[in-house]
């Protein structure tokens, strides 16, 4: 037996309040958006009596909370949840004749199915609030796929009513063969749900648990040497619960409430589930070390963004690289020590300036640590070749040309010699940009010259202002 | 074929747990962990490539191919499934090149200095540049799981590596200890590897191909290396170890560019 509470439409949803109605009879519970929740109500009988009295006991629950709702109880989901949006009041179906009653309904109610009627957005609420901890990532894909199943359900059942068919009870007594052959796998659907059948039984969700722990101070904290040790009691509990749960923080928000009644809040984003009290509180540290408090504090509070723990399998054939909660105490260590700019994997942009470069975020990625290229290198390819060290910040050179090649190299640095070329090559010129009102254009000649004291080097002359510039060597 | 005197000095060290402060023999232990260089020779020489959980150094003077067998060695490590890391002490590090060289990027942890011009650069900021550089090289070790740290000093002027503390380089080296990690310092001169960890010193003659000025290509680089473990020693050369010569290291990576020329307003002019 399943029961839906379905918000009245004379109040306004509350999620929070359909599911602490549900949550107060039955563990097993699955909320469904904003307005309807679903739940199991098998075994109930010793606690509640019999359906009746379930549905009594709902409706007053939900008076003393305020909120008026419609409740069903049916043999499935999806007659509960037809029932409960059709009919107000309460509706208990006799275990076996879920087709006969939901026979009358008119087929408009079929609309709003939970797999029909949800929007795009709506996937994501559902998802946040069954878990509680999920940060889901649809992408794009996964909305347009919605949009699409969404506009496609609704037009097979204007089709459908436009073939006269009017109640559920009149779908219901088509042959399932010639809907699927007329309207496929969205019009066998749409028949289960007109005879009372699930697609999927009921999938509960854990309760939703705040991941947040808080501690007001006596005194103001000043400084971060004490704030460590708030912190840390802090994590130390978190990292119990999260022990407990099997789960991992995939995000930490640092709220602190300052004397001067403001709050600075920090968000750290983990690469990875993570759990270590010390790893946590480290990270958290080091970001407030960068971006410290204005006042002294007088309330420390960490809400934690949780996810299932990770499962990792080591290999036994390949070394070990360094955990994701590692990489992030590393990076964060390196950033504040370096900036948090200057860490990071280098990126090759898409363009001829051979001079331009990225950075990204440094991490491992899982298929990435367990995929390594073949073992013999030297046979694969792969070849020593003679590198450039650049110059980001070029060194400007006067240059003495004879017949159009360089022959002589006096470098503003002090640091390059300079001197007499021995050999060079070029000029091998590139352009572009040109288009480009930002002056971010170049058009340039490259050469490779080698000096008097034998460092060989790249050199480029501008060709709009004729200037000379050491790139960089070859090392 | 050891003396009696020398084993009994080894066995007492190790009673005392100090067999790790000095050099016993330049040549890797067999079943000792190392790490290719990605160049026959050199590996050839270092008796089969840098050994973990040591600081080796390679050094030489500008355009003696530093750059490229460091590249090497993290092309190596990387097409291994190693992470790597590279403190790049004035971000002189070409992200272009080292994908040429076969270095797969995503695995490459770059730390990345102040982009200085060393020589107009205020002392005390390449003072601090190095510090840093160190510093960072120091955490990415105690990390542990990288294959490669690589500090590139190469360009600081060898004074401000001189004036560093001598315990800096002991305490890297005690850093490393017992890890699966390369150390690799990369600079002017020796500066302070561990006595079990390999001084490179690199030196090259230039390959320049073509005739005439217009067929002219900068082919690459030969690159003779020699040994030492010991700073101040004489240093051991790579046609000593054996009969293959010198390393020679080409420029693919910059040999073949072709004269890319994007179409301009006046370009066009001129060929209408």
């Amino acid at each position: 037996m399943i029961c839906c509470l379905a918000s009245d439409a004379s109040s306004p949803g509350d999620p929070a309040a359909l599911e602490a109605i549900a949550r107060a009879c039955s563990p097993r519970v699955a909320p469904h958006g904003d307005t309807a929740v679903l739940f199991d109500a098998r075994g109930l009988s010793r606690l509640f009596g019999s359906p009746e009295e379930l549905a009594r006991d709902v409706h007053r629950l939900a008076a003393e909370r305020g909120v008026a709702v419609r409740v069903a109880l049916a043999s499935t989901s999806t007659a509960a949840w037809i029932l409960a949006h059709a009919r107000p009041g309460s509706t208990v179906v006799p275990p076996g004749r879920d087709a006969s009653v939901l026979a009358p309904v008119p087929m408009g109610w079929l609309a709003t199915l939970p797999e029909i009627a949800l929007t795009p957005e709506a996937p994501l609420r559902r998802k946040r609030s069954r878990a509680g901890h999920y940060r889901m990532a649809p992408g794009p894909d996964a909305s347009q796929t919605s949009n699409f199943k969404l506009r496609t359900s609704k037009l097979t059942i204007a089709t459908i009513e436009r073939w006269g068919i009017r109640t559920l009870g009149d779908l219901a007594r088509l042959p399932r063969a010639d809907v699927h052959a007329r309207l496929g796998p969205i019009g066998v659907r749409l028949h289960q749900a007109a005879c009372g059948e699930d697609a999927a039984p009921l999938v509960p969700a854990d309760e939703a648990v705040p991941w947040v722990e808080r501690l007001e101070c006596e005194w103001p904290i000043e400084g971060l040497e004490p704030l460590s040790f708030v912190l840390a009691r802090l994590c130390e509990t978190l990292s119990v619960r999260l022990e407990q749960a099997d789960r991992g923080a995939t995000e930490v928000m640092t709220r602190l409430r300052l004397v001067t009644r403001d709050v600075h809040t920090r968000t750290l984003h983990l690469p990875a589930p993570m759990r270590d009290a010390r790893g946590l509180r480290t990270l958290m540290l080091l970001d407030l070390e960068s971006h410290p408090p204005p006042a002294g504090i007088d309330v420390v509070e960490v809400e934690l963004g949780v996810a299932p723990g990770r499962i990792v399998h080591g290999s036994l054939l390949s070394r070990p690289v360094p955990e994701p909660d590692q990489i992030a105490t590393l990076t964060a260590r390196l950033g504040a020590l370096m900036g948090e700019t200057r860490i990071g994997a280098p990126v090759l942009v898409d363009s001829h300036d051979e001079r331009q470069c990225a950075m990204k975020r440094f991490q491992i990625r899982d298929d990435q640590a367990k995929s390594p290229k073949p073992e013999n290198f030297l046979a694969s390819g792969f070849s020593p070749l003679a590198c450039l060290r650049r110059f980001r910040l070029p060194i400007a050179a006067r240059v003495t040309v004879d017949r159009h090649t360089p022959v002589r190299v006096v470098p503003s640095a002090r640091g390059v010699t300079g001197g007499a070329v021995v050999a060079c090559a070029g000029p091998w010129r590139t352009s572009g940009y040109w288009w480009a009102l930002d002056k971010s254009g170049w058009d340039r000649d490259e050469w490779d010259v080698e000096l008097a004291d034998g460092g060989v080097y790249r050199l480029a002359r501008d060709r709009s202002s004729g200037g000379w510039v050491i790139e960089g060597t070859v090392d | 074929m050891k003396s009696a005197a020398l084993s009994r000095l080894e066995s007492l060290l190790q009673e005392k747990r100090l067999d790790q402060t000095v050099t016993r023999s330049w040549l890797p232990e067999p079943g000792v962990s190392a790490l290719s260089s990605g160049i026959a020779q050199v590996d050839r020489m270092l008796g089969g490539g840098w050994r973990r959980g040591e600081v080796s150094e390679l050094v030489g003077t500008r355009s003696s191919g530093r750059t490229s067998v460091l590249l090497s060695t993290l092309a190596r490590a990387t097409s291994q499934g190693d992470v790597v890391g590279l403190v790049d002490a004035f971000d002189r590090f070409d992200p272009t090149t080292a994908a040429a060289a076969g270095v797969d990027l995503d695995r490459v942890l770059w730390v990345r200095g102040p982009s200085l011009t060393v020589e107009s650069a205020r002392p005390d900021r390449l003072t601090d540049a190095v510090h840093h550089a160190i510093r960072a090289l120091d955490l990415i070790i105690r990390a542990g799981g990288f294959a490669v740290a690589a500090l590139d000093v190469a360009d600081v002027p060898s004074r401000y590596l001189r004036a560093l503390p001598w315990t800096t380089w002991l305490r890297l080296a005690h850093a490393n200890e017992g890890r699966d990690t390369v150390c690799l310092l990369v600079g002017e001169a020796p500066m302070g590897k561990s006595p079990r960890g390999t001084s490179v010193r690199l030196t090259s003659t230039h390959q320049w191909t073509g005739a005439s000025a217009q067929s002219r290509r900068f082919g690459g680089m030969e690159i003779r290396a020699c040994t030492s473990t010991v700073v101040g020693q004489t240093f051991r050369s790579a046609d000593e170890a054996g009969p293959e010569g010198p390393a020679y290291v080409p420029s693919k990576a910059l040999a073949p560019r072709t004269s890319h020329h994007a179409p301009r307003t006046h370009d066009l002019l001129s060929c209408l």
